[in-house]
């Protein structure tokens, strides 16, 4: 990102010298207006999914969904431990609510606690692919900008949105399930070594 | 249709909150305490979003951003994706406020419900910001064998644009 950030920067400044350099600061300007607009937009989408969040884990509703997603999460990530699953659980229900910087803290936390884990290549592998395809059940980010352009249907896109991020999960679970599981690279490490053998006969 | 959709969130929200009254959670307090995490989070994505904004405004009035539109526009008219919506698919991997940022710029170039601005919202909704993700999540651990899971992600990505395309002009 940031060798993008700086070319692009300097190739922009620099046509910028030739074809309109008193319109340089201006546009850094406005810019830096839009941005702080989106954010008021951002900072109330976020205030209102935040403060549900912070009932539903007063009211025991995260714990629930957190055992819910257990059973899955013990069988996609191979592991048992307590403190690894819940992390993993309260990282993956903030995704579902479309709030990533929300999940950051908890999916900080899951990746350190996978490292030490038993299959810990394949587990965190498998973090790291739900957690880039990032499912979401309600896109909040986008319907809040949305609302704030004054669109005639922000909600408009959800189904969409929902099929698509699903579609790219699933997809991504599904190889890494495919390519990544312990079994199959014992498997291949057995294959190998079995290979060797005849080789060196 | 749109009336079932339009019902989900006030549902969530009612439910939510007579479950927590009926749990004899303090609701007030507890959504209070909930929405005091919302500052410091904006304020920690803020940087971020107005440098690519400031960026993104530097590349419009240059003429870079028409010029490299026209470059790419070949592969994505092959692949079916507008190409209007290119900056964004190329931002979204690496940065959830740039691209954000992007996606704004995209909805008031081209109108908050056109048939780009709705294929954008659900191209940003496709995915997370993917090596941001490895950057930080990963940051400072001992196994760093991503590669593998990086391309699964990155092709995942992009077969889940073509779809949404697809999906918006039929939706």
């Amino acid at each position: 990102m940031n060798a993008i950030f700086s070319f692009l920067f300097i190739v922009s400044a620099l046509i910028m010298l030739f074809i309109d350099p008193a319109g340089f600061l201006s546009a850094l300007v406005e810019g830096a207006g839009k941005s702080a607009s989106l954010c008021i937009a951002l900072l109330g989408t976020y205030a209102v999914w935040l403060g549900l969040m912070r009932v539903w884990e007063d009211s025991g509703v995260s714990a629930g969904v957190s055992r819910l997603l257990k059973p899955l999460s013990r069988k996609l990530f191979k592991t048992d431990d307590e403190q690894t699953l819940t992390a993993i659980s309260m990282n993956l229900s903030a995704n579902l609510l479309g709030l990533s910087g929300a999940s950051t803290p908890y999916g900080i936390k899951a990746a350190q606690l996978l490292d030490k884990s038993e299959h810990a290549e394949y587990s965190s592998a498998m973090f790291f692919v739900l957690n880039a395809t990032s499912i979401q059940l309600i896109p909040t980010s986008i319907i809040g900008v949305r609302t704030a352009l004054k669109s005639a249907a922000p909600a408009d896109i959800v189904l969409p949105t929902l099929l698509t991020t699903a579609f790219s999960t699933l997809l991504g679970v599904a190889l890494t399930a495919l390519f990544l599981s312990p079994r199959r690279a014992v498997q291949k490490r057995g294959n190998f070594l079995k290979k060797r053998e005849a080789g060196s006969r | 249709m749109n009336y079932i959709f339009a019902l989900i969130v006030p549902v969530i929200f009612l439910a939510s909150f007579a479950y927590a009254s009926f749990k004899k959670v303090k609701v007030y307090d507890s959504f209070c305490q909930g929405v005091k995490a919302a500052p410091p989070l904006i304020l920690s994505i803020f940087p971020y979003i107005a440098a690519v904004m400031m960026l993104t405004k530097l590349f419009e009035v240059s003429g870079l951003q028409a010029r490299f539109e026209t470059l790419i526009a070949p592969v994505f008219n092959f692949l079916g994706v507008p190409e209007e919506i290119s900056p964004l698919i190329l931002m979204k991997p690496l940065s959830g406020g740039g691209s954000i940022a992007v996606l704004t710029d995209i909805l008031e170039k081209y109108g908050v419900d056109s048939y780009i601005a709705r294929c954008a919202c659900v191209a940003y909704g496709a995915s997370d910001t993917i090596f941001y993700i490895g950057a930080v999540y990963f940051a400072g651990l001992k196994r760093k064998k991503l590669t593998a899971a990086l391309v699964i992600s990155v092709f995942s990505y992009l077969c889940s644009i073509l779809l949404c395309c697809l999906l918006c002009k039929v939706m």
